[in-house]
């Protein structure tokens, strides 16, 4: 049986499974023998938890953190908020892994139906959140600060269709999917947030995306985001808050800016990205990496205690999986994780893509609040 | 050893490994000081942090105890505190500069650096000193080249220092020198 008929069997079959983009291809991930769903009391064992076998392919966990649990990890508040009890983090431990090309070729019969999306803040609520923002910039309470709009509907989609259609349009580095019995989740990330293989760790911080045209190439890219000084100075911002965060776990004289600054060529975007790398220090454990990464900075803003706690006393809604960490654990220790950005989650037969683009000084309300539209627009695009 | 005391920022660490590259360096949160760290420490470090002086005032008591009995550095947010302590009056600026590099220049013959010196530096403030500020024993004496905003004073009677940029920043060129300089004082 060739693998594409593959993908098509498990997908009709109902059983869960999940695809995470790999050097070449996907792998696919299923036959799951467990599933944690995770909670503030659960998620520190989970953690810490220590395996005996670790020498074949499967023995992992793989799924998500969604962003509250993130937040409880570290001690950090969140009011009460708008919340559809979607679960605040999942992992599951896979029996089969199966490589996939990078070509999904999966048709679907079944159409799409949404009832059209609306937005959680409309252009006058988010010049109004804008403004405090700035204030608070010129205060120095907060350096960079993202503000997240959501935009929902009712929905019935086919979430493998989805995913391979967004594959194609769009081949991201750290793209994922997840079809369980009552959710899925659908993303082309391009963002790893931790890359860990024994005691050696990276992370690579994007800020500054600009799309693929027929005039830009990658140089004239280079150069765009070189003269562009806000750009310049968010990256900036992202590279020393992530040096800082390998600082807290990595040895003195370990943590490199090893790629400063460079342009990725993607399918129909370039990205403005950094490499830094560490080396752990002996005592580290995967909890106090996953705690001093998570939530990732760059989606965040800075500093991110304080600006954490601006954002939760903002929002009114529940972020789930929204600037979470999809990823795995391996059971010798190794992990790799990204960031939760241009996702769909379907739930209770509803859609949601979040979205968000940074205040700093010299910002503007409406180029903003456009930006987070046009990331978001990519994503609702596939429903027609 | 060094103490420093985090305010909650997200560069502290990046001051803990360039400070650790000279002595043994502690390191706890503004809400978790530690008096046995800081009565056994030889140097305290005042970290960056969001807010103002007026957010800190541990921090302003502790300076006000160790003034002239221990080696203190301000960073940043640091760099207001003591000032603040002071007398000078921290203000918010027109310009601001997040994730800036900019050129600073020596601009004082009392300094521990040649006068006349440039710097490529990294800043991150919201807020400066208000000027004219007129303390005894303490010299402005470094100033950005452009804006002419204080980015770095010294005490070297009372073996007091602060800058105003973040030499921890991969964005301030040879901030290890400027720091083993201060550290040798």
């Amino acid at each position: 049986m060739n693998k594409q008929n593959q993908l098509a069997e498990i997908d009709h079959s109902g059983k869960p499974y999940i695809i995470y983009k790999s050097k070449n291809g996907f792998n696919l991930f299923t036959n799951f023998s467990k599933k944690i769903i995770l909670n503030k009391n659960n998620i520190k064992n989970f953690l810490r938890k220590k395996y005996k076998n670790n020498t074949k392919n499967t023995d992992l966990f793989i799924g998500f953190f969604g962003y509250e649990i993130l937040n409880n990890l570290i001690n950090i508040k969140i009011p009460r908020q708008k919340n559809i009890n979607f679960p605040k983090g999942i992992f599951y431990k896979p029996e089969k892994i199966i490589s996939l090309s990078n070509n999904l070729r999966y048709k679907s019969d079944r159409n799409s139906k949404n009832s059209g999306f609306k937005i959680n803040i409309n252009k006058k609520s988010y010049t109004k959140i804008f403004n405090r923002f700035k204030k608070k910039i010129k205060k120095g309470e907060t350096y960079q600060i993202k503000i997240c709009t959501k935009y929902k509907t009712k929905s019935k989609i086919n979430s493998l269709d989805f995913f391979s259609r967004l594959s194609k349009t769009n081949l991201a580095p750290e793209a994922f999917m997840i079809r369980d019995k009552n959710y899925s989740i659908i993303s082309c990330s391009p963002e790893n947030l931790i890359t860990k293989k024994g005691s050696y760790i990276s992370t690579k911080p994007i800020a500054g995306t600009v799309k693929k045209t027929k005039a830009l190439n990658k140089i004239k890219a280079l150069n765009y985001f070189k003269k562009n000084l806000k750009e310049t100075k968010e990256h900036n911002m992202i590279v020393d808050m992530e040096r800082n965060d390998l600082s807290r776990i990595c040895k003195v004289r370990s943590v490199k800016l090893s790629k400063q600054k460079i342009v990725e060529e993607y399918k129909d975007l370039f990205h403005y990205v950094s490499l830094i790398k560490g080396v752990l220090k002996k005592d580290i454990k995967n909890i106090d990496i996953i705690k001093a990464m998570m939530p990732g900075g760059s989606v965040i803003g800075c500093p991110k205690i304080n600006t954490l706690n601006l954002l939760n006393n903002q929002e009114k809604v529940n972020r789930n999986i929204y600037t979470g960490s999809f990823g795995y654990i391996k059971f010798n220790g190794d992990m790799r994780f990204n960031i939760i950005i241009r996702s769909i989650l379907n739930f209770k037969d509803f859609s949601e893509i979040s979205v968000a683009s940074g205040v700093v000084v010299d910002s503007n309300a409406k180029h903003e609040f456009n930006e987070n539209y046009i990331k978001a627009k990519a994503l609702i695009d596939l429903f027609k | 050893m060094i103490y420093i005391i985090d305010h909650n920022d997200s560069f502290t660490h990046n001051v803990v490994h360039q400070f650790s590259l000279f002595d043994k360096v502690e390191c706890d949160n503004y809400n978790k000081i530690d008096k046995a760290k800081l009565k056994k420490a030889s140097t305290i470090i005042f970290s960056p942090g969001p807010g103002g002086p007026k957010n800190y005032p541990l921090t302003s008591k502790i300076y006000r105890k160790f003034k002239g009995h221990k080696k203190m550095i301000g960073i940043c947010l640091g760099f207001q505190q003591i000032l603040f302590c002071e007398g000078a009056n921290i203000i918010e600026q027109k310009k601001i500069y997040h994730g800036f590099q900019s050129n600073i220049q020596v601009i004082n013959n009392k300094s521990l650096f040649r006068r006349g010196q440039k710097f490529k530096v990294g800043r991150y403030h919201s807020l400066k000193l208000k000027e004219p500020f007129k303390k005894r024993d303490f010299e402005i004496t470094m100033r950005c080249l452009t804006s002419k905003v204080a980015m770095a004073f010294e005490n070297n009677k009372d073996k007091i220092y602060g800058f105003q940029f973040h030499p921890e920043s991969f964005l301030t060129i040879n901030g290890n020198l400027l720091i083993k300089k201060i550290l040798s004082a």
